[in-house]
């Protein structure tokens, strides 16, 4: 569904090089995790994928379904059915969930032909997605994020996702700033939306989310590249042994590629 | 050097046109000739003075305007202006006469008086005689004056004690398109007796791109515990001239509270002035400014705490695209002894264009030391961040941009009332930025 090819990037101010080369492959029906120390570059490549434009690519490619989606605006992206859940949500004082989202939800359908929604028609629809996250109907009619906590951001984000239906996700450190109690019904709502036509690609600092949603594909990263992969058993061992013994790893492929 | 040399021909060409007036009155004639007496020892202002150094008043000094009465015009349908709360609530004006044609006030209790100023006054109304020209205290102000000089028809209302009005009333000044720049004159005075209860509507209304130039004083007066509700709507004519001046004195436990959304108008300058005559009351002056092109909004305020216990509140909230140019100077007196004051004051400008100009200026002048006074001006374009995150969601660059100027202007709305004018307002926010953004994308 999702093929990165080589994919180097740097930021458009002042061309520091943050990926240096990335490969990565999604599948229909596939949970990826990424996961990586501070810097890494992980978030960087959600955002690109997402169509930043603070980031330049300078070499690779990124195919969504076989094509390269490098010169698609980020909303030509998310009419394809990409999907970015954000580390840190942007408040928007003013525009309430509902809003956004009918005027969202309309353009994708309208873009990948499926019926438009009339407002009485998208309350139904929304309503039912609210329980995914264990959202009150009163969310709909606040202002996005305004005066959000950070778990109820973060399920803002979920839920987003649950009304949008995209066929990749990614989700940046969508886990970090939960309490337990909270981190459970945002893992519930990802669990519960991933199935065999999406993929979900998770981008965590922490193996804990992990507990819970169980990851096909684990991929560790480091200086800009993904230095390992393996199944959801390298996840456990990150956790037990951090990221040091694959530091080595990582300037090898540097200094063989200088 | 004085400026009265340089626009010597314009005062004497427009004040030798104050012939065809209406109102007999001496009431009306007495204070033409007190604002005619004013004018000749005042000087129009110019970039010299403090007070207009942001603009430039040339395309108002450039041009001959004959008077308003002299236009001649056949007249569209204009029942797409009237709102349809007030439908018999409703004094019509066009080109400052008044069209008791257009007007009906059937829906007002029978104990309120509404109608014009120059009839009222032809009849003997006690009341006009009383309280005309009383509220209007800009000193040494030669348009208010000058507006005084040319007194003629005008919208007068009286709320007598207890009464609740609860239809809005509109008062609509219509501007027709004419071949010559015209100059026209309104005036407005409110009173609000006491515990009474008033929502007044506003409304300036260019039917075509013609140049004129427009010059309303309104004046309101609330007795204690009224509560004036005050929408003014300010959609002239893209090549007008607007210079308004409202005054507001208000007493014990009343409150008034002012919006004032600046649509139209080549130049248009604002002036409220919020006096607190006892103690405990309070106003809001909030303010919407949507402008682009070579628009020049201008906004002067005054609010003038004289006694202890007031709150007073202002948003003043801008939109410029294009070469637009907002300013801002908003004064804020605490007069010694005047404790216990809680002032809000904020500027907020949205500038969609690299060309776009603001100038921000609040100035406090706190004679008190029991005084909470907050004050500030930011100047900012979109957030990019929140633009990417709405593009994320799917929606295109322009609905992004739309979206989010629209909920930056809609905090001055949602405080409106009036649900047809609200929708108004909502509809030129949506056309301000299919407009404008389309145009100029910023980067």
């Amino acid at each position: 569904m999702l093929e990165i090819k080589n994919l180097h990037v740097v930021v458009e101010e002042d061309g520091t090089e943050i990926l240096k080369g990335v490969n990565l492959k999604i599948n229909e029906g596939e949970i990826h995790a990424i996961m990586g120390p501070n810097g890494s570059g992980k978030s960087t490549l959600a955002k690109v994928v997402a169509g930043h434009d603070a980031y330049e690519v300078t070499e690779g490619d990124i195919l969504f379904e076989g094509e390269s989606i490098l010169e698609m605006d980020p909303d030509e992206r998310a009419h394809l059915g990409l999907f970015l859940a954000f580390q840190y949500p942007v408040e928007v004082p003013g525009v309430t969930n509902k809003t956004l989202l009918r005027e969202a939800y309309n353009t994708i359908a309208e873009k990948r032909g499926r019926e438009e929604l009339d407002p009485l028609e998208f309350e139904d629809y929304v309503n039912d997605r609210l329980d995914i996250v264990e959202m009150k109907p009163e969310f709909l009619d606040r202002s996005i994020n305004a005066g959000f906590s950070g778990g109820e951001k973060k399920r803002n984000e979920i839920f987003q996702m649950a009304v949008l239906d995209p066929k990749i996700s990614f989700l940046d450190e969508t886990d970090s700033g939960l309490d337990i109690d909270a981190l459970k019904v945002v893992a519930k709502g990802i669990n519960y939306l991933a199935d065999e036509d999406n993929a979900v690609c998770l981008v965590t600092h922490y193996q804990r989310i992990l507990d819970y949603i169980v990851p096909d594909h684990v991929h560790v990263m480091l200086d800009g590249k993904i230095v390992k992969s393996g199944d959801k058993d390298l996840a456990v061992k990150l956790e037990d042994e951090g990221y040091d013994w694959l530091t080595d790893l990582a300037s090898v492929s540097v200094n063989g590629e200088q | 050097m004085s400026n009265k040399s340089t626009h010597d021909t314009f005062l004497s060409d427009l004040l030798a046109r104050e012939t065809s007036l209406n109102g007999t009155s001496t009431t009306i004639k007495k204070l033409r000739q007190k604002g005619f007496e004013d004018v000749q020892k005042l000087s129009f202002p110019g970039r010299k003075d403090e007070d207009w150094r942001f603009i430039n008043l040339r395309d108002l000094y450039s041009d001959s305007f004959i008077p308003a009465s002299q236009v001649e015009y056949t007249l569209p349908d204009i029942s797409e202006y009237f709102i349809s709360e007030s439908k018999q609530a409703r004094l019509v004006f066009i080109n400052g006469q008044f069209s008791a044609e257009h007007s009906a006030t059937d829906a007002l209790p029978e104990e309120i008086t509404i109608g014009n100023i120059a009839d009222l006054a032809d009849d003997g109304n006690g009341l006009v005689e009383k309280h005309l020209n009383e509220y209007g205290d800009f000193e040494d102000d030669i348009f208010s004056s000058f507006n005084t000089a040319m007194l003629q028809d005008g919208a007068f209302i009286h709320v007598p004690e207890g009464i609740k009005v609860e239809t809005p009333v509109q008062i609509l000044f219509v501007q027709t398109d004419a071949y010559e720049p015209y100059f026209t004159t309104s005036r407005c005075l409110v009173l609000a007796e006491k515990d009474s209860e008033l929502t007044l509507v506003e409304d300036h209304v260019g039917l075509g791109n013609n140049k004129y130039f427009s010059l309303p004083v309104v004046e309101i007066n609330l007795e204690q515990k009224a509560y004036v509700k005050h929408t003014k709507i300010q959609r002239e004519s893209k090549e007008a001239i607007h210079i308004a001046r409202t005054a507001a004195h208000v007493k014990q436990h009343a409150n008034y509270e002012s919006y004032t959304i600046t649509l139209g108008a080549k130049l248009s300058r604002n002036e409220p002035r919020i006096t607190q005559l006892e103690e405990e009351v309070e106003f809001t002056v909030d303010g919407l400014v949507l402008i682009d092109g070579d628009q020049v909004s201008d906004t002067h305020s005054v609010m003038d705490h004289r006694f202890s216990f007031c709150e007073s509140h202002q948003l003043h909230k801008c939109v410029i695209n294009g070469n637009a140019h907002s300013v801002f100077n908003g004064k804020i007196f605490v007069r010694k002894d005047a404790q216990r004051i809680d002032s809000f004051q904020e500027n907020r400008n949205l500038l969609l264009s690299r060309k776009g100009l603001v100038n921000t200026k609040p100035q406090l002048e706190i004679f008190a030391d029991d005084v909470v006074c907050t004050h500030g001006a930011t100047i900012g374009q979109l957030e990019e961040d929140e633009v990417f995150y709405l593009k994320s969601r799917g929606l295109n660059d322009h609905q992004a941009r739309e979206l989010l100027t629209y909920a930056f202007a809609l905090e001055t709305i949602e405080n409106i009332t009036v649900d047809s004018v609200q929708k108004l307002l909502v509809d030129e926010v949506h056309n301000y930025t299919s407009r404008t953004l389309d145009k100029q994308p910023v980067s």
